[in-house]
This record gives structure tokens, C-alpha cells and sequence, in this order.
């Protein structure tokens, strides 16, 4: 009988990467509980006086507490929501614009490796996880570059060479070798 | 040179998926701020004593009580929000922290000398353009690598013939492939 055949292993799907969703979980908790804060302090602040002057000012004509603050609670709530939302929303935007920005440095400086530009710096700007990605996407690019260029240094020699047949086919087939090991 | 996008009209980050992350924020904070509403309204909607002595003292003394249930709505709201958020930002950033891990992995696997793959993405993660362009670089590189043992392998061909032959050639061969290694800069 035959066997089931076995679907390929999925690749691993990562959901954390603290390096960069790490800061954004960060600011968006700096977010909240700023907006948190001033709402605290200016309801508290505000309330306080608004109970006191409905206490002394004698015309009773409500039922609880929230029918005399009910405007001013409605209030300070949509601006807590609006501040926090807006500012959220800054934040998304910047670092939507960090990440086009960082790695649209990354796919330029690959485009330009397709067409031999292995030197040129990536440079992907100021989020520290990009920069790092830049950095070892130029690592490989520099390795690539470095084994290239010992390559064809070594075939321009051993070209040049004059030196016995049996030592130049064993210098030819290392030389194939080594060309074989690019981007294996 | 026209930028990112121009990588088969691929964004790197699609405006839906901007729009979706503005959108499912906008629930989460909306949700956070209901909740509070909820707290305050069911702390403050108590009905005040009927005579007027008692509505009096009630106002009077609400003060203390107000902040301590203003205190721990807040922070009730800040922990779900903050809560709420950190798991919207880890659901919906790991679309583009999950290509740059598959491609951190691809890197230390080119960088080791293993055999590189292409990469391909999911089809709902961002940064598309990225695994296009490492593609075309590491297809760029294999074409090169062909042509070049190609050529190597063509010159040894010649070695079936006398001695003389087959090493101009090969030298030939080796001139042609460093010559053409000279586009590598």
C-alpha cells in the first residue's frame, strides 16, 4: 500500500520580534497612560469643584451624580479618545514611514547588487532594526564582493602565469571551486 | 531611479494595510475609552438620597470616594488598553517583522555558505519588493556563476586536443571570466 505522502514542513512563523515591535508596544503604552494621566487630573480637578458648587448652590433638580457632570464627563472623554487616537495614529504613520523609508534604502541597495554594486553602503536611517538588517544585508553583500574580487584576481594571475601544467590545472580546478561556493 | 515601488508596482507596505492598523486601532482606543465610560457611569449613577439634607452631604462627600473610582477606572483603562494595543501591534507588525526574520535567517544562511533558496513571503505580509530584489540579486549572481564555469568549461573541452591548445584557451577562458568579474565593483 502506499504510504501518504507528507506535506513539507511550513516554515516557522515568528510573531515577536522585540527589536521592533518591542519600541512600538512601548510608545503606544507612553501614549495611553499619558492621555490616561491628564484625563485623571482634569476630571478629578474639574468634578471636584462642579460636586462642590452643585452642592451649595441648593437646586436640587437631578437624580445622581452623572446627570450633573454628564456633559462635561461626555467631554473629556471623546478628547481623551481623540488624543490618544490621533496620537496613535502619528505613530503608526511614522513608523509606517520609518519602514518604507529603511527598507526601501534595503531594496534599492539589493537592486543595485543586481547590477554589481556590491560597495555602496545600504544606510536604511535612524530605527535601530533596519539599521542592523542593513548592516548585515551589506555584510553579505561585502562577502560576496571580497570572494569576487580574490576570484578574479587569481584568474587574471594564474592567465599570466607561468608555471608548470600540473600545478596550473590544480590552481584551475580550486579556482573552479571557489567559483562554484558564489552564492551556492 | 524610481524607488521601492517600482519593483513590479509592489508597495513595500500596502495603504489597505495602513488603513486595517488605523481601523483596528480605532476600535481598540474606542473600546478603552466605553469601558471607562462604563466604570464612571455605573460609579456616579447611584440615585442621591431624596431629602434635601441628604443630597447635600452626598455632593459634599462624594469628593474622596469620586477619586478613588476615578483612580482605578484609569488605570483599569490604561492596563486594557495598553493590554489591547501591545497584542494589536504584535498581530499586526508581525507582518512585517516576520519577512525581515525569514529574511535575517536567508542572510545567515547565504552568509554560511549554504545553499540560498529564493524567498518567498506570505502572501498577506508586507515588504514584498524586498524578497523580489534579493531574489534578482541572488539570480544575478547564479546566472554570472554559470557563465562563468560555463566558460571554464568550454576552454577545457579544448584539452582533448594537444597540450598548447588547451592552456591558451584556458588562459583565455581565465582573462574572459576576470574580465567579466570586473562589473563587481
Amino acid at each position: 500500500m502506499k504510504a501518504p505522502s507528507v506535506p513539507p514542513p511550513r516554515p516557522r512563523i515568528r510573531y515577536v520580534n522585540p527589536r521592533f515591535q518591542g519600541p512600538a508596544v512601548l510608545a503606544f503604552a507612553a501614549i495611553i497612560v499619558t492621555g490616561g494621566a491628564i484625563f485623571w487630573k482634569l476630571v478629578d480637578r474639574e468634578f471636584q469643584q462642579v460636586f462642590l458648587h452643585a452642592a451649595i448652590q441648593g437646586h436640587y433638580e437631578f437624580d445622581s451624580a452623572y446627570d450633573i457632570v454628564r456633559d462635561l464627563l461626555a467631554w473629556h472623554l471623546a478628547s481623551l479618545f481623540v488624543g490618544v487616537f490621533l496620537t496613535g495614529s502619528v505613530l503608526i504613520l511614522l513608523l509606517v514611514a520609518a519602514t518604507r523609508h529603511g527598507i526601501g534604502k534595503t531594496v534599492d541597495s539589493l537592486r543595485r547588487s543586481a547590477d554589481g554594486d556590491l560597495s555602496t553602503s545600504t544606510g536604511t536611517g535612524f530605527i535601530g532594526e533596519f539599521d542592523r538588517f542593513g548592516e548585515k544585508i551589506d555584510a553579505a553583500r561585502s562577502d560576496t564582493l571580497a570572494s569576487v574580487l580574490k576570484i578574479r584576481g587569481d584568474a587574471a594571475a594564474l592567465a599570466a602565469s607561468g608555471i608548470s601544467p600540473e600545478e596550473f590545472r590544480l590552481r584551475w580546478d580550486e579556482l573552479k571551486h571557489r567559483i562554484r561556493r558564489i552564492a551556492p | 531611479m524610481s524607488g521601492p515601488e517600482a519593483a513590479g508596482d509592489v508597495p513595500l507596505i500596502h495603504r489597505r494595510y495602513v488603513i486595517g492598523l488605523l481601523l483596528r486601532l480605532f476600535v481598540n482606543f474606542a473600546g478603552g475609552v466605553g469601558i471607562l465610560f462604563v466604570i464612571l457611569y455605573f460609579a456616579l449613577s447611584r440615585p442621591l438620597p431624596g431629602d434635601y439634607a441628604g443630597v447635600f452631604h452626598a455632593l459634599r462627600n462624594l469628593s474622596p470616594f469620586f477619586r478613588a473610582i476615578l483612580s482605578v477606572s484609569v488605570l483599569l483603562y490604561a492596563l486594557l488598553a495598553c493590554g489591547s494595543t501591545s497584542a494589536l501591534c504584535v498581530y499586526i507588525l508581525h507582518k512585517v517583522a516576520g519577512p525581515l526574520h525569514r529574511m535575517d535567517l536567508i542572510l545567515d544562511q547565504y552568509r554560511s555558505g549554504a545553499h540560498t533558496r529564493t524567498v518567498s513571503f506570505r502572501h498577506d505580509d508586507q515588504l514584498q519588493p524586498l524578497a523580489k530584489t534579493f531574489n534578482l540579486w541572488i539570480g544575478t549572481l547564479h546566472r554570472d556563476r554559470h557563465r562563468w564555469l560555463s566558460t571554464m568549461m568550454d576552454a577545457e573541452r579544448h584539452c582533448l586536443q594537444d597540450e598548447a591548445t588547451c592552456r591558451a584557451e584556458m588562459e583565455e577562458a581565465l582573462r574572459e571570466v576576470a574580465g567579466d568579474m570586473a562589473r563587481y565593483r
